[in-house]
């Protein structure tokens, strides 16, 4: 492993029964990015957070700073924000974090943790009354409490509102300039877009891209071409056509050059009932990617 | 591990219905069986020999369900998703499981000493002060397997069926224990179905001690493989059941 690096995965597989969640996956962090993991629901985000925390049973390697993850998350080295973590009721919250901080090999000044993590002001209320969005601020206190080098979020602004939103973005960006490793797991292109140098695009469990934000969108920046046809034509092959799906006789087409596709559709006269064209969401870009190579976008395009 | 011990004897100490329903409801039964069955006792022998017994089975019935309850709160960790978060601090799972036993340990006490105070002070129960001390201590030592079995309950149910199930259970053992009635006064076949039964086993240890022989090598080991047994399923079950839903 080069130095420098925080995170090393090596053909991470991890199986749920019959379900394969996370599929060989390959994936290399440097100490000191913020990088998103981008991806529909289900793509396997969560359990590549999971896995790198140790959390289940998976195959292949994860180094966390060139360790296990068992003994990243003893030594503190890894501070997370878990999609269904919680906190623990018939408790204060300054009892909740003094116990992580106490508990970490080094440990955040309070002072200082509690103004980072906005939870000044909450410190003598019961766990019980916090409402979603303090929760969630809390539940970063306790991922910060030890200080650690490398920090995994997963789905982190969930419950927030636009205003905790921002905040919270804002407090992310001040442990990148510290030198923290941060990786967030999202669903949301924009937050990605906003916040992340590098996003690392996961789809079936595997990364289908990889690059900067602008690389990506540039990527996946296709759009939808659909319309009703009776014939049975071959769309694939299109030029263009990065995906072609049909539904009765309703043809949708994912493109991305729209001009070179509809000329070659309308080639010869045809017509084209009920034709639209419109961007393609992130989910059907993220599907387009996915039937693509898995060359990652930016290295050889 | 001193820190999360702290924490969680803080929670717990937070719960007063724990504390009434473990303390003071046996404590009550001890003065309240006493009081209206021993007063039919002809000689003062017939009303120690029924005042001790009572007391003996009314600190396995308090112990054996704080044992229980302090154990429920891990269902509701586990379902708020704390037990979870835990897990990805440097607190190691074995010092949570740890505190587990050592806070639902600690929490037996209460019950096993204030029924033992009001069996001496209010019904006048007489025995040797080693005799006290010996019943306290290895009724504590015993109490270990319901904390056991609270754990592997905990462990396994959903929070919303720990709640119940440890209700249930708590009843379960302690009537058909003999906690409740002596077994001596069960048919033939409920007889032989407490002596299945942990609970039974466990107010034989306190029995067999007030007798002055000190536990017999039989109840000993029955309490421990009890014990034995309910520690190694809450350990598959640690082991097997995840801490997550499992998704995407």
């Amino acid at each position: 492993m080069p130095p420098g690096t925080a995170l090393d995965i090596r053909d991470l597989t991890v199986r749920y029964g019959d379900t394969t969640a996370v599929d060989g996956l390959d994936l290399q962090l440097r100490t000191g990015e913020t990088v998103a993991l981008l991806g529909p629901n289900g793509a396997g985000k969560s359990t590549v957070v999971n896995a790198v925390l140790g959390l289940v049973p998976s195959t292949g390697t994860v180094r966390v700073l060139g360790r296990t993850p068992a003994a990243a998350v003893r030594a503190g080295c890894v501070g997370a924000m878990l999609q269904h973590g919680g906190l623990p009721g018939e408790s204060r919250v300054r009892e909740v974090v003094e116990l992580v901080r106490r508990s970490c090999p080094r440990s955040w000044p309070l002072d200082d943790l509690v103004v980072t993590a906005g939870i000044d002001g909450l410190l003598g209320r019961p766990v019980d009354a916090l409402s979603g969005g303090q929760r969630q601020r809390v539940l970063l206190a306790l991922a910060l409490a030890g200080e650690p080098p490398l920090l995994l979020l997963d789905e982190p602004t969930s419950a927030m509102d636009v205003e905790g939103r921002r905040a919270f973005w804002t407090t992310m960006r001040r442990l990148a300039d510290r030198g923290t490793t941060v990786v967030f797991a999202t669903h949301h292109l924009e937050e990605a877009d906003a916040v992340a140098d590098r996003v690392v695009v996961v789809a079936g469990g595997q990364v289908v891209a990889d690059g900067t934000a602008a690389q990506v969108k540039a990527g996946i920046a296709g759009r939808t071409v659909t319309f009703t046809a009776d014939e049975d034509w071959r769309f694939a092959g299109l030029p263009g056509v990065t995906a072609a799906d049909r539904q009765g006789e309703r043809i949708s087409l994912t493109t991305d050059n729209v001009e070179a596709t509809l000329l070659a559709l309308l080639a010869g006269g045809r017509r084209l009932p009920d034709l639209q064209v419109r961007g393609a969401s992130l989910e059907e870009a993220v599907l387009s990617l996915t039937s693509r190579s898995r060359t990652p976008i930016g290295a050889d395009r | 591990m001193s820190t999360l011990f702290a924490f969680q004897l803080r929670r717990v100490g937070r719960n007063r219905q724990f504390l009434f329903f473990t303390v003071l409801l046996p404590a009550l039964f001890t003065i309240f069986f006493t009081q209206v069955f021993g007063a039919q006792a002809g000689a003062a022998a017939q009303y120690q020999a029924y005042a001790t017994a009572s007391m003996v089975s009314m600190m396995a019935y308090g112990a054996l369900g704080a044992a229980l309850g302090a154990t429920i709160r891990i269902s509701f960790d586990r379902a708020s998703g704390w037990l979870r978060q835990l897990r990805v601090t440097p607190v190691a799972t074995s010092s949570v499981v740890a505190v587990d036993v050592l806070v639902g340990m600690l929490l037996t006490l209460p019950s096993l000493v204030v029924v033992a105070l009001v069996g001496r002070l209010v019904n006048g129960v007489e025995l040797p002060l080693s005799t006290w001390a010996g019943l306290v201590a290895v009724l504590w030592l015993g109490s270990g397997a319901f904390v056991a079995l609270g754990l592997l309950v905990g462990h396994s149910l959903e929070d919303k069926a720990a709640g119940g199930a440890i209700g249930i259970l708590g009843v379960v053992l302690a009537a058909l224990g003999g906690l409740w009635v002596p077994v001596q006064l069960f048919p033939e076949s409920l007889r032989a179905l407490a002596h299945t039964l942990p609970s039974y086993w466990y107010a034989e240890l306190g029995r067999e001690v007030v007798a002055g022989d000190g536990p017999a090598l039989l109840t000993v080991l029955a309490v421990a493989g009890f014990a034995a047994a309910f520690a190694v399923l809450t350990a598959v079950v640690l082991r097997r059941r995840p801490l997550h839903a499992v998704a995407g």
